[in-house]
């Protein structure tokens, strides 16, 4: 009776025992193997993960010298849970840091106690220094390899762009992630996907004290970095160093192309700055100081800025008509000092300067007449065959556009501005339909509502040169040493004016330089220069409603037959074209076609020129009124 | 006699003959070795250190493992020659030593983790607890077999209870509660020994209650019993349609008092159950159906336990509920929450089915887990060797464990029986808040795995008391008639 209740109990004990290990088997069966998180835990546990970053991609200019260039530094960084309780020697870092005291405080506290994350101390530090902060092993700081970048001729900071650290809307693209650089602005925004190459993953093995205690897996999972690809730029280091000490103290931009290739040789938006400032620990108070200045260093106005092409836009209008078949070379207009048109009381005067009249095409060409061109102008919009203005003005819309113009030319360069070439419609709307040639007469000078870009202009000198097509301009040859850019940039874009009807308004320049016109400062012996000077009208005034002085705009191409370079240089509040803008298109074609300078006098006049920027004086002076510095 | 009750109830008992080396089970003999070298191996590699210099060197824990295994041998062969009257008669004297060195670790001790239950001798340190498992169980065996003894006796369970309360009172003073509770394992005995259902059910139930008390929300506690001993109850009664009723009742009645009462829900619960019990228990007792009345009672009773608890507990200061969570084994936790689990679990948690090989688990050997050689041992398999070396593991415990239970029943006489089951219950105990805790069944409890965590007085004691069992069950017919 008794063992029987035994036996009874002895059964029941053991499917007590057997009903724990069911529990701990089940428990071990859902932990093991149906539940996932344990083993992705345990990946994060034991690894620190590195990013290896790659040596950025550098660039080098047409003849091969070195545009940018990268050197090799470190970042410090700190993973403040890694750091021993009893401390560091923080005088002793700061010092190798070559940091203040101060700023390794507060850098720690940001980065938050006993935090997991690494967080960046200090970037930019030498090779030098690092060998010497690696001997002392503060637990807890590591370096991190980075690449910093170089400019040996410390030219074209708003042409390069520059390196900066990623923000929280690049986070959200794919790729990037935080502590990464990328490229901003001009080239190194362009090629941004070229010049940073692809970075690596190193995965290190740690202990719970955060210490590295070897590669994890051997380096099985680690990825190599690749470097950024090297690139070649259009650019002429030598010429655009050039062109910028010409343009120091002078607001506005220079461009020239190979025309025969659309290749950039030079591209300033001055005022530029010194691209070194945008690189070491200085940079972020560098990069404040330049937001502070109402001249925009960082804007490259060059492919940007909207500028009315004032009489350069002339050769733009007689091609058009020579096309169209109303205006013959040697048509002749009278000109009496401007050209009167409207009726009454509401006539109005379209001034010209004093020259000879009645002037045939080449001739008014060369002496830049206003009124021949907007009898030009009229004759287009007007031409009976059209029916009515509407049409006209649409066919010389259409005209207008095949020349580059109030479209972007697709440059390789971000941020390109369309310019604007008026339409009916935006006259339409503008004067509620009612309209005549008289009321846009200001477009047959490149004036009223015309806006191009220097880019744009410069494209225009490349057409002429090359009698009728453009390559799209761009700034890059060769990626990698082949020139296998875009194919976009191998292609001609032909205007609607065919080639043969370039010639009188080629001759026309050429006689500009040559021949006592508006150029001549651009003549240069031995070669034949051909050009146009523009002086633009704005509307910027002071507070007393007095306009400043004209823009001083030049467009020019040499030599005329097979030409090597098309220029076009814009001077804001530069006075007449002839006045600064001519000179310095000449002195950039000396340079690039001579490889050397004659012409010392005009050198020294053109860098001593002083132009008085009472616009953007006014303009800064607001500023630090309005945001006075801290 | 005795036989005459094995042929008449038909369940096999081994009649042994021969030499002593014959009589000795190599079953549970096998699993011993088995469970010992799984352990040395699993420390090798939780001390694994691919740089590590002199590997025999004697500073390695698993060096001094495999000496510990080697003087445990030792000490396995001595017993198993011993006489087993000695074993019987050192009982008291043993009991005895233990309880003075548990008093003695109390005053000169030092203190390990908190716990003062360690004697230091030069290098090596010996925790007496360990021993005393094995001199407590000796001491119950030897009370309870007793030719007068009767389990449902006052006095005598009075006598049985005093001989687990006086050690485990002074661990606990020691501040090492889990080792304490290990002896609280001995009610398994009991139940072997037929303690009646009337005090080890409510034990447990109450344990169970208070341990709930601190996990679920009283609302939940209550509403799992209702719906529990409702079908409790319908399935003794088949009465489908009455318990549709009550329970309409009791939530209709519930939801009313809550829409136009300003009574909780929990409140209007407790009143509904509350009245529900008191007429129920009556009309139960009326018409004398204890199947309806014992569930009505165990209701009644949690209902009165589980806020008693939490009363008391809330109107505790602070460090004194810490204390108390501390006692039921909620440990307070240094490096954050459960970092010790949390560690153990993505240590096994990653080991996946098959494990990553040996010496090849990551977590064990980059040092993340604590306490990786001693107390979370299981995870060095349970990464290594995945849910296939847990397994294992896990079966060859149970497979010693069910192998003890059967040798008790197998010897003829109680003192060998209630010591097989005493060790049984020890170890399973063990295993289970053991492993429990490695993978977040159990509250943290400093209690290491018998046989295979790291550490000389765990496994010497071990040893000692599953051999003892081992040379009990090799006895010889004439030795159990000598005994009885």
């Amino acid at each position: 009776m008794a063992n029987n209740r035994g036996a009874q109990r002895y059964r029941t004990l053991q499917y007590v025992v057997l009903l724990a290990a069911v529990v701990i088997l089940g428990r071990l069966f859902y932990v093991q193997i149906i539940d996932d998180q344990y083993k992705a835990k345990a990946e994060a546990n034991i690894m620190r993960v590195d990013t290896e970053y790659p040596m950025r991609g550098e660039v080098l200019d047409r003849r091969g010298e070195y545009l940018i260039r990268s050197r090799v530094c470190y970042d410090v960084m700190v993973v403040t849970r890694d750091i021993p309780k009893e401390g560091f020697d923080s005088v002793r870092l700061a010092t190798i840091l070559n940091i203040p005291m101060e700023k390794l405080r507060r850098e720690l506290r940001r980065a938050g106690p006993a935090s997991r994350r690494p967080h960046l101390v200090v970037g930019y530090l030498s090779q030098e220094a690092k060998l010497i902060f690696d001997e002392s092993d503060f637990k807890g700081f590591y370096t991190r390899f980075r690449t910093a970048r170089e400019y040996p001729r410390q030219v074209g900071g708003n042409l390069l762009g520059y390196v900066s650290e990623v923000n929280d809307n690049h986070i959200k693209w794919d790729y990037y992630a935080i502590g990464d650089y990328i490229g901003i602005g001009g080239i190194e925004s362009a090629y941004e996907t070229m010049l940073r190459g692809e970075k690596g993953v190193s995965y290190y093995a740690k202990d719970t004290r955060g210490a590295i205690v070897g590669s994890y897996k051997n380096g099985e999972l680690d990825v190599l970095p690749i470097k950024g690809t090297q690139l070649t730029s259009t650019i002429d280091a030598r010429l655009q160093e050039f062109a910028e000490r010409l343009m120091v103290g002078k607001v506005g931009a220079v461009v020239a192309i190979e025309p025969a290739t659309g290749e950039i040789l030079v591209m300033v938006s001055s005022p530029t700055y010194n691209p070194d400032l945008m690189v070491g620990r200085q940079r972020n108070q560098n990069f404040l100081e330049m937001t502070r200045n109402q001249q925009q260093p960082q804007f490259t106005r060059a492919l940007k800025e909207h500028y009315a092409p004032g009489s350069t836009f002339k050769l733009v209008q007689g091609l058009v008509a020579l096309e169209e078949g109303i205006l013959h070379p040697s048509d002749k207009h009278p000109c009496s000092q401007g050209f009167t048109y409207g009726v009454g009381k509401n006539s109005r005067t379209l001034k010209c300067h004093n020259h000879d009249s009645p002037l045939n095409l080449r001739r008014a060409v060369a002496e830049s007449c206003n009124s021949y061109f907007c009898y030009v102008f009229k004759d287009i919009i007007t031409n009976p065959k059209y029916g009515n203005i509407k049409e006209g003005m649409r066919c010389w819309t259409e005209y207008v556009k095949s020349f580059g113009f109030g479209e972007r030319l697709g440059c390789d360069l971000y941020g390109e501005s369309k310019g604007f070439v008026p339409t009916t419609e935006f006259y339409d709307k503008g004067y509620n339909g009612r309209w005549n040639w008289g009321t846009v007469i200001s477009c047959a000078i490149g004036q009223g509502e015309m806006a191009c870009t220097p880019l744009q202009m410069a494209n225009l000198a490349a057409i002429i040169a090359n009698r009728g097509y453009y390559i799209t301009p761009h700034i890059i040859k060769a990626i990698d040493g082949r020139d296998s850019i875009d194919s976009r940039f191998y292609e001609r874009h032909h205007t609607m004016v065919s080639s043969r009807n370039y010639q009188p308004i080629i001759d026309g320049m050429w006689l500009s330089v040559n021949d006592d016109g508006t150029s001549r400062l651009a003549k240069l012996d031995g070669w034949d220069v051909c050009g146009k000077t523009g002086t633009a009208e704005h509307n910027r005034r002071d507070a007393s409603g007095k306009r400043y002085p004209d823009h001083s705009t030049f467009i020019s191409f040499a030599p005329k037959d097979n030409p090597k370079i098309a220029i076009s240089v814009y001077v804001e509040h530069g006075g007449f074209g002839s006045d600064v803008a001519v000179p310095i298109a000449s002195l950039i074609e000396e340079l690039y076609l001579t490889d050397t300078i004659q012409r010392q006098e005009m050198l020294q006049k053109v860098l001593d020129y002083k132009i008085n920027y009472g616009y953007y004086d006014a303009k800064q002076r607001k500023y630090d009124q309005q945001h006075p510095k801290k | 006699m005795l036989s005459q009750f094995n042929t008449s109830t038909g369940y096999q008992v081994s009649q042994k003959q021969g030499s002593l080396f014959g009589r000795i089970d190599m079953v549970a003999v096998g699993l011993y070795l088995a469970l010992v070298v799984i352990g040395i191996v699993s420390i090798i590699s939780a001390s694994y250190d691919p740089e590590m210099e002199n590997i025999f060197s004697l500073s390695h824990n698993y060096m001094k493992q495999i000496i510990w295994a080697g003087i445990a041998l030792v000490f396995a062969v001595v017993i198993l020659l011993i006489d087993r009257r000695y074993i019987h008669m050192f009982s008291y004297p043993l009991y005895v030593i233990g309880i003075l060195s548990l008093i003695a670790v109390l005053i000169f001790g030092v203190k390990v983790n908190g716990a003062k239950a360690w004697f230091e001798f030069g290098s090596v340190r010996m925790q007496p607890v360990e021993f005393v498992k094995i001199a407590t169980a000796l001491m119950v065996a030897r009370v309870m077999s007793d030719f007068s003894f009767n389990i449902n006796r006052v006095r005598d369970l009075f006598k049985v209870a005093m001989v687990i309360l006086i050690p485990l009172i002074i661990i606990v003073l020691q501040n090492d509660t889990g080792s304490g509770l290990v002896l609280c394992s001995f009610l398994f005995v009991f139940i072997r020994e037929g303690l009646t259902k009337y005090i080890y059910f409510p034990l447990i139930f109450s344990v169970l209650l208070f341990i709930a008390s601190f996990i679920f929300t009283p609302e939940a506690i209550f509403i799992t019993l209702l719906i529990l001993f409702t079908i409790y109850s319908l399935l003794k009664s088949g009465d489908v349609v009455g318990h549709v009723r009550f329970l309409a009742v009791v939530s209709l009645v519930t939801l009313l008092l809550v829409i136009f009462t300003p009574l909780s829900g929990y409140a209007a619960l407790m009143i509904v159950c509350g009245i529900a019990a008191v007429v129920l228990g009556a009309v139960a007792i009326k018409l004398r159906a204890m199947v309806l009345l014992w569930p009505i009672i165990m209701f009644v009773y949690a209902m009165l336990f589980v806020p008693t608890c939490d009363v008391l507990f809330s109107k505790l200061q602070p460090h004194q509920q810490d204390r108390i969570l501390t006692f039921v084994g909620v440990k307070s936790d240094p490096q954050g929450i459960d970092y010790n689990v949390n560690q153990s679990l993505i240590a096994i948690g990653s080991g996946g089915a098959f494990g990553k090989g040996y010496l090849k688990g990551t977590q064990t050997t980059y040092g993340y887990l604590p306490e990786k050689h001693t107390d979370f041992i299981f995870c060095t398999p349970g990464e290594e060797g995945g849910f296939l070396g847990a397994s294992v593991v896990v079966i060859l415990y149970i497979a010693l464990i069910l192998r003890l239970m059967r040798m008790g029943e197998r010897i003829k006489e109680p003192f060998g029986r209630v010591y097989c089951y005493s060790v049984a219950a020890i170890l399973l105990f063990h295993v289970w808040v053991n492993i429990g805790m490695t993978i977040g069944l159990m509250p943290v409890m400093g209690i290491p795995l018998p046989l295979m965590s790291y550490g000389g007085s765990s496994l010497l004691a071990s040893t000692i008391l599953i051999m003892i069992a081992i040379r009990l069950d090799a006895s010889t017919e004439d030795e159990s008639v000598y005994m009885g």
